[in-house]
């Protein structure tokens, strides 16, 4: 477990390798690619990604034709039990890596003998936490730009580790339901919370690449994030629940830690340890064949201090979403709430004043229509308007209270 | 009205020519007509006699789905397992009549399955634990699923004792109501009433999928 540069070497390598790989086992397995072009409309204060603390992903200077992303999925089997899953992804923005990965994992999955199985996954790869990330590459098939609570997860969490599941497949053997519990270990996941701290919570679809680097939102608490890196040496854990019914309702349940000690990292390397935990809550119900509903809550904490563990952060956010399937339209309709405040400081005298610098408190609607063309074309029209108040604005010279709204027709392609 | 009168004439015929016949009907606990059931009518003395032309029978996959959910063949049958899904599917079965793996694949990858065994194989995909599928292997022919009014008529039966078996594949129960033992005579047409005691278990669905996704 080495500095990221070396494991990023390392990875780089192994991705290659398995790419390079591809055509020798693609007999066994399958490659997919997507490619999603949007025209964005955007009111929204200077994105995230340029370092600044907008909630959406295309800000008022970008606007017009972009590239939502182009994606490259691979799927082999090693062996009948053993899989390998890569997942690429270029996002057409500024990010160190034009194309990087963001799942690199093994998946080993024993044929059931009884109504017990276990699983085991090691590798880069996201928990089992979202209930509306369904699709190839963690997207979601409702709306382009996720919840906030999943943004967050695609910004900031994944598991470069290990995860063991035990699944009781009740189905099979005449029962009603089926449930799966899972353990995991991770490294590599020690900043998770600087970008929650720092701006707040998001609403869209840009995942954070394994390799991938951005500044980090301004003000006090340093100017570049890494993502995945390990500064402690420490593993981190989640453990998770979920029960399926019938087919027609699931839930999840997932308390995450990542044990990161807050005397790693420094202004030196400008990389700092964020003791981040969190519980999670979800369910999504599928009554009939037309409508689908979600709601997910996430509450947590984080903590930052080179010397003293006196910065302390608590967030919280939910939301209900409601998709209705008729043939070939989709429509769909979510509201998030969200918030995030600052709980103790050891900055907040002196050159940042005298109240905490860093909160947040929101809300968001989110509309979306899709149509299908054919079993490779999709056409989607999605307005995000989001009113949130967050303080830190203050120090990027526009109000702390902000309305942002966008509006993205995207033209997706899948094969 | 001319067809239908001159196809129950013919039936009818084929009755009266080539053995006796059997009236199955099935109903819930509380009445209502059973679809879908399994019939099985098993000769209690001498060899079940060979169907012709049911050598090779067909299991899909489709829309994350066994089609049929439920597929009854003689023992000796083939049966091919195509995948209609654009995502891959891992077939198999651990259940004592026929224990098998199809290693994940798109298409028609595979060679058919012989089933040599009787009994109930129950199917699997371990990639989609919904996704259920039943196999009844049986020596007999004669053999068939109930319809909307629970009923099934079963022809050409040899003259002889018979058990007759029922099945479904949300069946809460496992009693004698579920066999009963039937005298069948040439020209005559027997009948076999089964009334379940207990509802049958909720139905498993599959809303809100799609073939295309691969859940997180």
């Amino acid at each position: 477990m080495g500095r990221l540069l070396n494991a990023a070497t390392l990875a780089r390598a192994l991705g290659l390798a398995l790419l390079l790989a591809v055509p020798a086992i693609a007999c066994s397995g399958e490659l997919d690619v997507s490619l999603d072009l949007r025209a964005v409309s955007s009111d929204a204060t200077d994105t995230r990604l340029g370092g600044a603390l907008g909630k959406l992903r295309y800000d008022a200077n970008h606007e017009g034709l972009r590239l939502g992303y182009l994606r490259l999925g691979y799927r082999g089997d090693l062996s009948s039990t053993l899989h390998v899953t890569v997942e690429t992804v270029s996002y057409g923005d500024h990010d160190v890596n034009p194309l990087d990965f963001t799942e690199m994992y093994l998946d080993w999955r024993p044929l059931p003998a009884s109504a017990w199985r276990s699983r085991l996954k090691v590798g880069a790869f996201y928990p089992e936490i979202s209930l509306e990330n369904r699709m190839r590459g963690w997207r979601s098939p409702y709306t382009l730009s996720y919840s906030a609570i999943n943004t967050w997860v695609g910004e900031e969490l994944r598991t470069i580790g290990a995860e063991y599941s035990l699944d009781w497949l009740g189905l099979a053997h005449g029962h009603g339901f089926e449930f799966s519990t899972s353990a995991a270990a991770f490294g590599w996941n020690d900043t998770a919370g600087t970008v929650l701290a720092s701006r707040g919570w998001g609403l869209h679809d840009r995942q954070s690449t394994l390799f991938g680097r951005f500044a980090n939102p301004g003000g006090p608490l340093g100017s570049r994030t890494v993502f995945y890196d390990d500064l402690d040496k420490r593993a981190g854990y989640y453990v998770s629940a979920s029960l399926r019914y019938r087919g027609l309702l699931e839930l999840r349940g997932l308390h995450y830690d990542n044990r990161a000690n807050l005397a790693a990292g420094s202004d030196t390397i400008q990389d700092y340890a964020w003791d981040t935990y969190f519980d999670s809550l979800g369910a999504r119900w599928t009554p009939n064949d037309q409508l689908t509903v979600i709601g997910q809550w996430l509450h947590g904490r984080t903590y930052v201090d080179v010397t003293a563990p006196s910065n302390a952060w608590s967030y919280q956010s939910r939301f209900l979403l409601a998709s209705w399937q008729q043939q070939r339209w989709r429509y769909s309709a979510r509201v998030d709430q969200f918030d995030m405040q600052q709980t103790s400081c050891d900055f907040c005298s002196g050159p940042y004043g005298t109240g905490f610098v860093f909160g947040d408190d929101g809300h968001a609607w989110t509309l979306a229509a899709q149509r299908s063309f054919g079993a490779h074309w999709n056409l989607t029209l999605e307005g995000l308007d989001v009113t949130s108040t967050v303080p830190m604005r203050n120090f990027l010279g526009i109000a702390t209270a902000q309305r942002e709204r966008q509006l993205q027709l995207a033209l997706r392609y899948d094969r | 009205m001319a067809c239908v009168t001159v196809c129950t004439v013919l039936a009818g015929l084929r009755v009266a020519t080539a053995g006796g016949g059997l009236s199955v009907t099935i109903n819930g606990a509380t009445g209502a007509a059973i679809e879908g059931a399994v019939v099985i009518a098993e000769p209690l003395q001498g060899a079940a006699h060979p169907r012709p032309g049911q050598k090779l029978a067909i299991m899909d996959q489709h829309n994350l789905r066994f089609v049929p959910e439920v597929l009854i063949v003689q023992t000796g049958t083939a049966v091919d397992f195509p995948n209609s899904d654009q995502v891959r599917h891992q077939v198999y079965s651990f259940s004592a009549a026929k224990k098998f793996e199809l290693a994940l694949y798109a298409g028609r990858a595979h060679a058919p399955v012989v089933f040599d065994t009787a009994g109930l194989v129950t199917l699997g995909c371990n990639i989609h634990d919904n996704m259920l599928g039943y196999i009844w292997v049986t020596d007999s022919p004669w053999y068939g699923r109930s319809d909307a009014g629970g009923h099934l008529q079963l022809r050409d039966l040899t003259p002889g004792e018979y058990t007759v078996r029922i099945w479904h594949a949300l069946l809460n129960e496992s009693g004698p109501e579920l066999v009963q033992r039937v005298a069948v005579s040439d020209n005559q047409i027997s009948a076999a009433n089964f009334r379940l005691q207990r509802a049958l278990r909720a139905p498993t669905h599959n809303h809100g999928t799609d073939k295309q996704w691969a859940d997180y």
